[in-house]
């Protein structure tokens, strides 16, 4: 072989060999949408865990009896109808027909009541129906009966919210599963398909389009209505990294991003390919928790005296930035905008009087008790509140030891009721997402009840109270005088500090059309093109 | 040669243990807790303590490390904490990228190092040698993350000519595999680069010192023959040991890299499974990049007698 016979050969073995590289056609490209998701989908039951990220994939692949709209109202979902006895102690509800599992099964009564029954112990309203239930049973094939011993108006939202864990249908054989025991099986009931074979967790999650789905009639609203869905393959694609994020969505490797952080909004608004919007009208209210248990926060003046202190605009300002578009300042517990919104007795959460709070301060008897402030550091949100604190603290002239430590160890940490001295804490940093603080159903963070409460243990009979008649409500009426003594009693013992509210931005590619603005994110309706 | 290599391959077994050991204990003293982690920021503290109990997290340090070496043992890393995936599965299905991008790595820093080495010490103190010995220190200054950046910005936003992220098979097909590696590759490789090419300089200026180099210029032998023929294999030795420490650079700098170009590798799965405290799997990674390293310094102690027939073992 001579120089020229072996460069032409080798030239057309070289383009052979690159028109033979697998490549996506348009057709393809446009039948596959791929999502950047907030964080990992490392496991996938969403009742043994309850983080967003797996709700989420779970909501596309287990649908729900009862979904909640976009006005939070329950609307009937796998459930074709129901009665409530005269009692209000019989609820009777009736199956759609063609419910089908992935596997091909019919949706069977007994499938819902195993589901049912693995959820309850999970979820806080579960387990307030568990306290009160009868008898929960399959009456036939589409046909179950649920009797209660006192009446319990709110088991529909119970069923629909979007709350974690959210009440999913699976088969039951896999509802048999303990719930300590992660599943392992991942047959779904919802419109996508989980393709276990393709997921690598932490890098990547596949869902496919379930053909035989039979979705509702009418329009799609958040967890209600037809969950219809227009492309045939869902990518998520895990990036822990925000900049490669941002470069892939310009660059069109991506075409939807759950969380883009606020410093790289401006650059994806200056594409004009991208799409900027916000991601959920619940947003999230900021927040950080005083140990109830131990000085200095077991006293209730000093904690009295952060919350007088504390300006919320410096927390959103170093939290979010200056776009006002994307924060507020509180007044209550409650999500902003919503129905169950009240600033009763509210003042003190937009105080911000540092000089009133010294004041209130030595009023309190502190008595340079060591504040173990827990600041998890490779967390954004946790990391710029807890600064604000520090410095807060240390101007109110507290004795602060701050902890920067990772989200792991303030997990284990904040766990342990020791005093702050014995391995213990007296605060940290969290943040609670507006769909679970828009009433007290799901809002664990301002529970009250000492021994059972969330972390910090706070202990208000009062605040308990007030829960307990939201649950017994009647009617609005009733509900927004109990939303307004929670609120009240809740501010005046300072179960914990609001630091502001504030929401977030999604970005998309403009060929992709029919995203909601909610919650999470919902991949009915969505288009490419 | 062929009792030596069994020697040492049975060496590394009570090597393996005591990393074994130690992983194991650092784990168990560091703090954090994955059953919080798992339960979520809005678990309550009931839910944390289930998750403790079912996973086994409660029992003693003595328990869990006797029934892990057991299972070691018997070749099986044990399930994730988190996705309830066996081990082995979760590296096999993340060591492909890894090994290719480490491999390309080496590849390219090899045949742009010791090229660029032995230039500059053949035209020392002339300005290819300051050009060189520049990008040298460029490479071991800039960090691996911001080369990444800059790559991608030019070569994937700007020109459209490579991916930003990601990563494709080989089984897909070459080119494919290719275009997602150039980027991470040229960046992961550059403070490799940069050692290679210092060390072989280093010892190229020694070696072409020495008497023989002199004969065999006197003898009439070209200047590329006795570049790389009769001073690179004389100077191969403390190139070839830097080659093999600079494995655990890549092993380092492939962490940062998968993040930056969202590879789905092994270090990616390791920085994920510590910031979740999860054991089995920080377990595994750490005894298989151990093993690797055991191995990488076996071969390069062969191939000393590859190049110096002076060492026998």
């Amino acid at each position: 072989m001579d120089r020229r016979t072996f460069l032409a050969s080798t030239g057309l073995a070289t383009s052979a060999a690159l028109l033979s590289a697998p490549a996506l056609s348009q057709g393809a490209a446009a039948r596959t949408l791929r999502f950047v998701p907030q964080a990992n989908l490392a496991n996938f039951d969403p009742i043994w865990g309850t983080q967003y990220v797996v709700r989420n994939a779970a909501a596309a692949v287990w649908d729900t009896l009862y979904g909640i709209n976009d006005e939070l109202v329950p609307q009937p979902q796998m459930v074709e109808g129901e009665t409530l006895s005269a009692d209000s102690l019989t609820w009777n509800f009736r199956l759609r027909p063609g419910l089908l599992f992935h596997d091909g099964a019919p949706v069977l009564a007994k499938d819902v009541v195993a589901s049912i029954t693995r959820w309850m112990p999970r979820d806080p309203m579960g387990q307030m129906i568990l306290a009160i239930q009868d008898e929960l049973v399959a009456v036939d094939d589409r046909n179950f009966r649920w009797k209660l011993k006192r009446p319990y108006p709110k088991l529909k939202y119970a069923l629909g919210k979007s709350a974690t864990p959210c009440c999913f249908i699976m088969p039951e054989r896999i509802a048999a599963t303990g719930n300590t025991t992660m599943i392992t099986e991942y047959v779904g009931s919802g419109p996508m398909v989980f393709k276990r074979d393709e997921w690598v967790p932490g890098a990547r999650s596949v869902f496919e389009k379930f053909a035989r789905y039979v979705p509702r009639e009418g329009t799609a609203s958040w967890m209600a209505g037809p969950k219809r869905i227009l492309v045939d393959r869902l990518e998520w694609v895990v990036m822990p990294d925000p900049a490669t994020a941002a470069a892939a969505l310009q660059n069109g490797e991506v075409d939807w991003w759950e969380n883009p952080i606020s410093d790289l909004v401006p650059l994806l608004r200056r594409n004009r390919n991208i799409a900027v919007d916000i991601a959920d009208p619940l947003g999230n209210i900021g927040s950080f928790r005083m140990n109830h248990l131990h000085a200095p926060f077991n006293n209730k003046k000093v904690r009295q005296a952060v919350m007088t202190a504390l300006s919320q605009e410096d927390y959103m300002r170093a939290l979010v930035g200056d776009d006002t578009a994307l924060w507020s300042v509180l007044g209550g517990y409650f999500t902003p905008g919503t129905s169950s919104y009240t600033e009763a007795g509210g003042e003190a959460l937009k105080a911000k009087n540092i000089a009133r709070g010294r004041q209130m301060l030595a009023e309190s008897g502190y008595a340079n008790e060591p504040v173990i402030c827990l600041v998890a550091q490779d967390q954004p949100i946790t990391k710029a509140q807890g600064d604000v604190t520090a410095d807060l603290l240390r101007r109110l002239g507290m004795n602060v030891d701050f902890v920067a430590t990772d989200w792991g160890t303030v997990g284990q940490r904040r766990a342990m009721r020791n005093p702050p001295a014995q391995g213990g804490w007296s605060m940290f940093h969290t943040w609670h997402a507006g769909a679970d603080t828009v009433n007290p159903a799901a809002y664990n963070a301002l529970r009250a009840n000492g021994e059972g409460a969330w972390f910090g243990w706070p202990n208000v009979p009062s605040v308990e109270a007030g829960v307990t008649e939201w649950f017994d409500a009647p009617n609005d009426g009733a509900e927004k005088l109990a939303l307004d003594k929670i609120n009240r009693e809740a501010v005046d013992n300072v179960v914990y500090a609001p630091t502001g509210f504030f929401k977030s931005y999604q970005a998309w590619r403009r060929n992709v059309t029919g995203i909601q603005k909610g919650p999470l994110p919902f991949f009915w309706g969505v288009a490419k093109s | 040669m062929f009792a030596y290599v069994v020697r040492r391959v049975l060496a590394t077994i009570p090597v393996m243990g005591l990393v074994a050991l130690f992983v194991f204990s650092l784990l168990y003293l560091a703090p954090g807790d994955p059953a919080a982690v798992i339960a979520g920021d809005q678990a309550t503290p009931q839910d944390v303590e289930r998750i403790r109990a079912s996973l086994g997290l409660d029992r003693s340090y003595l328990v869990r490390f006797g029934e892990w070496f057991f299972r070691i043992l018997q070749g099986d890393l044990g399930l994730s904490i988190f996705t309830n995936l066996p081990v082995t599965t979760m590296i096999a299905q993340r060591i492909e990228p890894t090994l290719s991008l480490m491999i390309l790595t080496l590849i390219l820093a090899i045949s742009i190092a010791v090229p660029m080495g032995v230039i500059a010490a053949w035209k020392q103190g002339t300005l290819i040698d300051r050009a060189v010995m520049g990008f040298a220190v460029l490479g071991f200054s800039v960090p691996v993350f911001v080369v990444g950046y800059v790559l991608a910005y030019i070569f994937a936003l700007e020109l459209d000519w490579l991916p930003v992220q990601g990563y494709t098979p080989f089984a897909r097909g070459f080119f494919p595999w290719l275009q997602n590696l150039i980027l991470p590759s040229i960046a992961l490789g550059g403070v490799y680069i940069a050692l290679i090419a210092r060390i072989t300089r280093a010892t190229m200026l020694e070696v072409l010192q020495q008497d023989y180099i002199r004969t065999a210029r006197a003898k009439g032998a070209n200047q590329s023959s006795i570049l790389f023929v009769h001073a690179l294999k004389n100077a191969a030795v403390p190139i070839v040991t830097v080659i093999g420490i600079g494995i655990a650079l890549l092993i380092g700098g492939a962490v940062v890299t998968e993040s930056v170009f969202a590879i789905p590798g092994l270090g990616r799965l390791t920085v994920d499974a510590i910031l979740r405290r999860d054991y089995p799997v920080i377990q595994g990674v750490v005894l298989l990049f151990s093993f690797v390293y055991v191995l990488v310094n076996l071969a390069i102690d062969l191939a000393y007698t590859l190049f110096d027939p002076r060492i026998r073992y």
